[in-house]
């Protein structure tokens, strides 16, 4: 058996996290993202490397004298290989086929070698040389159906013709591994970057794993983790180390300019800091090769960790910092294939602070999904009668601040507050009704705040407050209890919708005493201004949680559903921890879902699933093969049918094969495109099977 | 023997390319003063390796109206630029018997005086072989000048095979038949997609194996030449290639085998990629890693290999880092290996330079 790579979670972007199994009983598998250690012979000759480096998870050989098992089994025991050989295709295949058992029993991944042509002279030359590669690519592949290979793909200056490699990679099952060769070696076509990496993903099997290798520095590996590069060769490092190049991470510098390192490695600490004003040397081209790998590994672990723990998306905006073409990139990406991104990225982190960093955060996919959704689900309560504009507050939700809580004091005091209607205006994500402050990423992001606004922030705010504004009725008037730029975006809103605007009179700040009360005798004088149409509904709404239930739901689902599932009245439990409210219908008492603080999320239980799922307009189901689910996964064979929008993090419901039971529920882990494009994986986290 | 129209059209862009560097290098060279054509382009005498012994040749470059191939529509091959040195128009036959006379006349009493054997070289940037370069008659009157210099037991033209017939090796046999003749063919490489794509040179392996076989059963001997590190190629693969060539001509039996290390000259395409950044000539150690891993002594015994490259040491020719002494030492131990046969002198354990590592840390990505 071959090698295979399993993905295990999508993160933010594009990014995930996988596992690469070798044979199966060879070696234990190595997990994805990860940067390659290429093993050539100067650093095999000396003992150091082994020390350094011997215990990294993934190497790249690139010395056929390597491929030999006392290698592999013993000296790096615990690691994975891929081998790719440097020259010429005919050397590869007489390699190959004399040490076919390494790569068979062992395991180590063969990349097929694309490193001639160096240069193309036109496109009617590459495209020649293409398709020789394919020609001799795919003698290897039909000679040896059993093992998996990696395909080298380089495209010099046209990438239109990832086309061409799209049709023979689908040709053949036995391709399990692209390996982006040129692809980044030169970030100024940085929207070339993101088209041929969307039409991989869009078009091939998610499965295959992407690894990315060129003149790549350690710079360049959260942005490249976050395009989805799942493994990233490290050996363009030994090549600006043999330049007498010296990696900072941030940059790479000739070493005759290093006067303070700025790192603390076993190289840098013990031999290259005696070695600075020494001439050039044998030696010191040495430590230079070892420092930058370790500084290379070190960044991927940094990397990784903060991809499985932390907020990943602004780890991959602070590095982009680093070089001007990655903003740009970053801004592309976000403000153009936002659809492509949507498909693939997670867009819950729980437990996560979710800081912004000014315009290159504005646009992230999950604060961009938010305010889509929010705009796309949110449907006025038909029992409003006052809508009140607050600013936003540093703590979250907004109603434990104490500013929110001062605002709580007036409008609590009136019996009809059920009936008014609270927006919160904040930078980035715009205008949020009072109902969804508890759902990501409204619970946890953070921003700089000086009370100066830029032209892009009032844009996001007031576009949704006029799209949210739109949806109530023209004579519901608002109040706007705002200073500085909130009340900016508002006079942007007024100028767009007919309601009438009406502006607290405020006295230094807008929660002393005065700003309070004067609040308050606005809201007196207009509170009873709209009259609202006889409604017995907003009976079932009065309380708060149920109110925000509603719109979660609705937000989750789509609009409307929450009506069904609330039907007629519902109660909630905390659970004793305080993480998460049960919810339970108020007449048969029965569990219906519940809401988990740290995901902002609700869960709905089969029985309260059973209450929407079988509408027609329902779109968050998968079909299963089968009348009942195992386990806690639903894999991709088990699935003969599922709505084409399903995107990762939603909570879906699972039919059995003949649709007319609903046999699980659970959380997707990947998209509806993973599920089109691929024949196998991970698909569904199930929580409840019946 | 020439190429099939498919492979023709295959091979055009490449063609295409090479043909309009080389049209904008002859509009751009001066036409030669006729006072020129008299003289050979030039002639030397070095130390060389005869079939079994070391002796010395006896080159002369002779001035022809240049290279067919490189003045047809196809431009020539990518990497050669001695159209630059030739006269693009017809010459006089007398001048070109001229030329070889002036040679000649110059080395004669060095030769004479000199105990060793020679082995003469009769290049003319071209085919010798080609009547539009060199017209019958004029063949004829060199090999009859031949057999009246002393000592030379080698005789060594160089041809393109579609020149090559056995009305011709006859020829050449009857006039010279107390030397060994040994006619060069550029084969460059025995790969025929590289030799077609990369080199354009219009020659496919099998029809250089029907020329081989003429001349083995005519008892002629064929200098293969290789190109070492082809335009499009890396160090690794040129390595590759070149050690698969090798073989394949030792097996079959090749008498002697040139190895050329890629120069950059004038007037190529190879100049134009190089100017760019995008083709960079061999390392000497390539090189070498290359003839150690493709010769065993007992074929060093079967097949003479030779290589004398040109511009070696510079930035255009086969180089290491561009240090003299490193460069020097190298070319030192390639002329001691091609005048011994010895592969021990291709050893470079002692050769210090950091270059060394340099190469072995950057051969894998470069």
């Amino acid at each position: 058996m071959s090698f295979f790579f399993e993905l295990l979670k999508n993160r933010i972007g594009f990014s995930r996290i996988g596992r690469i199994t070798l044979t199966e009983n060879a070696k234990d598998p190595f997990y994805t993202p990860n940067n390659i250690i290429p093993i050539n012979k100067p650093m095999m000759e000396n003992l150091d490397f082994i020390e350094n480096c011997g215990q990294h998870e993934v190497f790249v050989i690139k010395d056929e004298i390597y491929l030999k098992d006392e290698f592999i089994h013993e000296m790096f025991k615990d690691s994975g290989f891929l081998y790719l050989h440097t020259g010429a295709f005919k050397k590869y295949s007489i390699i190959l086929e004399n040490k076919k058992k390494i790569f068979e029993n062992d395991n180590v991944i063969s990349i097929l070698p694309f490193n001639i042509p160096t240069t193309i002279i036109n496109k009617e030359f590459f495209y020649d040389e293409l398709h020789n590669y394919f020609e001799l690519s795919s003698n290897i592949l039909n000679k040896f159906p059993h093992l998996n290979f990696g395909i080298t793909i380089k495209l010099f200056e046209y990438p239109e013709l990832i086309e061409e490699y799209v049709k023979f990679i689908k040709d053949h099952e036995n391709i399990c591994l692209l390996n982006l060769a040129d692809l980044f070696d030169n970030f100024v076509y940085f929207r070339t970057i993101i088209k041929t990496l969307i039409t991989i993903k869009n078009e091939l099997d998610n499965n295959l794993v992407l690894m990315a290798s060129g003149r790549l520095l350690t710079n360049f590996y959260p942005l490249l983790v976050y395009l989805g590069i799942d493994l990233i060769d490290s050996s363009y490092l030994i090549y600006m180390a043999s330049e007498n190049f010296y990696d900072s991470i941030e940059d790479i510098i000739p070493i005759y300019k290093m006067r303070f390192l700025p790192c603390n490695c076993v190289v840098c600490r013990k031999k290259l800091n005696k070695e600075l004003e020494e001439k050039n040397s044998i030696e010191k081209m040495n430590y230079l090769c070892y420092h930058n790998l370790i500084s290379a590994t070190n960044y991927m672990r940094k990397t990784i960790q903060y991809l499985h723990t932390e907020d990943f998306r602004n780890f991959v905006e602070k590095s982009a910092f680093n070089d001007t073409y990655f903003i740009s990139l970053l801004k592309i990406l976000d403000n153009y294939h936002y659809n492509e991104i949507e498909c693939y990225s997670k867009m819950i982190q729980k437990n996560k602070e979710i800081n912004s960093l000014g315009p290159s955060s504005h646009n992230r996919p999950d604060f961009k999904r938010f305010r889509k959704k929010v705009v796309e689900t949110f449907q006025p309560e038909s029992w409003t009668k006052l809508i009140v504009l607050f600013p936003c507050s540093a703590k979250k939700p907004y109603s434990e601040s104490r500013s929110h809580q001062r605002f709580y004091s007036i409008l609590r005091k009136y019996s009809d507050f059920p009936m008014f209607q609270e927006i919160i205006l904040t930078s980035p994500l715009g205008a949020i009704p009072r109902q969804l402050e508890n759902i990501y990423p409204v619970n946890c992001y953070d921003i700089s705040v000086t009370g100066e606004w830029s032209f892009e922030e009032l844009r996001i705010a007031s576009d949704m407050l006029i799209s949210l504004l739109k949806k109530f009725n023209p004579h519901i008037p608002i109040i706007c209890h705002l200073d500085g730029g909130y009340r900016e975006i508002s006079k942007i809103a007024e100028k767009e919708v007919e309601n009438p605007f009406y502006y607290s009179e405020l006295t230094e700040n807008l929660t002393n005493y005065s700003s309070l009360n004067n609040l308050q005798q606005l809201i007196d004088q207009r509170k009873d201004e709209y009259s609202l149409k006889e409604d017995s509904e907003n009976e079932i709404y009065t309380k708060t949680w149920t109110r925000k239930f509603s719109k979660i739901l609705d937000y989750q689902f789509g609009s409307g559903f929450s009506k069904d599932i609330i039907g007629e009245g519902i109660y909630y439990a905390k659970d004793k921890f305080n993480t998460k409210l049960t919810i339970f219908d108020s007449k048969q008492k029965v569990k219906l879902g519940s809401f988990k603080f740290d995901t902002g999320k609700i869960r709905l239980t089969i029985q309260g699933a059973e209450r929407i799922a079988f509408k027609s307009d329902f779109s968050k189901y998968l079909v299963f093969d089968g009348d009942k689910i195992r386990g806690n996964t639903l894999f991709r064979p088990g699935i003969i049918n599922f709505n084409s929008d399903l995107l990762p993090d939603e909570n879906v419901c699972i039919f059995n094969r003949s649709k007319d039971k609903i046999v699980a529920m659970g959380d997707m882990i990947v998209g509806s495109q993973f599920i089109k494009n691929s024949s196998s994986g991970k698909v569904v986290k199930l929580y409840e099977t019946r | 023997m020439k190429l099939d129209d498919t492979l023709e059209k295959r091979y055009n862009c490449l063609a295409e390319e090479i043909n309009f560097i080389r049209q904008k290098s002859i509009r751009g060279k001066k036409k030669n003063p006729r006072r020129d054509l008299n003289k050979p382009v030039s002639f030397w005498i070095k130390r060389e390796r005869l079939l079994d012994e070391i002796g010395k040749e006896f080159t002369i470059i002779l001035k022809t109206r240049g290279c067919g191939w490189a003045l047809s529509e196809s431009g020539g091959c990518s990497m050669c630029g001695y159209i630059e040195d030739a006269a693009i128009d017809d010459i006089d036959q007398k001048l070109i018997i001229e030329q070889f006379e002036y040679a000649v006349q110059q080395k004669l009493e060095e030769i004479q005086n000199d105990s060793h054997n020679y082995a003469i070289k009769l290049f003319n940037s071209g085919s010798f072989f080609d009547e539009a370069e060199i017209s019958p008659n004029t063949r004829l009157k060199i090999y009859k000048n031949i057999t009246l210099i002393p000592n030379i037991k080698e005789v060594t033209v160089e041809s393109r095979i579609e020149f090559i017939n056995r009305k011709i090796l006859e020829e050449m046999l009857d006039f010279l038949k107390y030397n060994y003749i040994e006619i060069g063919i550029g084969l460059e490489t025995a790969d025929d997609h590289i030799r077609n794509n990369y080199i354009n040179k219009g020659l496919l392996y099998d029809d250089f194996l029907d020329v081989y076989e003429l001349c083995k059963n005519m008892g002629i001997g064929i200098k293969a030449y290789l190109l070492f590190k082809p335009p499009f190629m890396n160090e690794q693969a040129a390595i590759d290639e070149c050690i698969y060539s090798i073989k394949k001509l030792i097996k079959i039996g090749v008498n002697t085998i040139s190895i050329n290390p890629m120069n950059i000259q004038r007037g190529s395409l190879v100049e134009s990629l190089w100017h760019q950044k995008r083709y960079r000539p061999p390392w000497y150690y390539s090189l070498f890693k290359c003839l150690r891993k493709a010769l065993n002594p007992k074929d060093l015994k079967k097949t003479r290999i030779v290589c004398d490259p040109s511009g070696a040491g510079t930035r255009r020719g086969i180089h290491n880092c561009l240090d003299y002494e490193c460069n020097n030492n190298m070319k030192q131990k390639l002329e001691e290996f091609v005048l011994s046969q010895d592969l021990n002198a291709l050893t470079i354990e002692d050769h210090n330079c950091l270059c060394k590592t340099q190469y072995e840390l950057q051969r894998k990505y470069i």
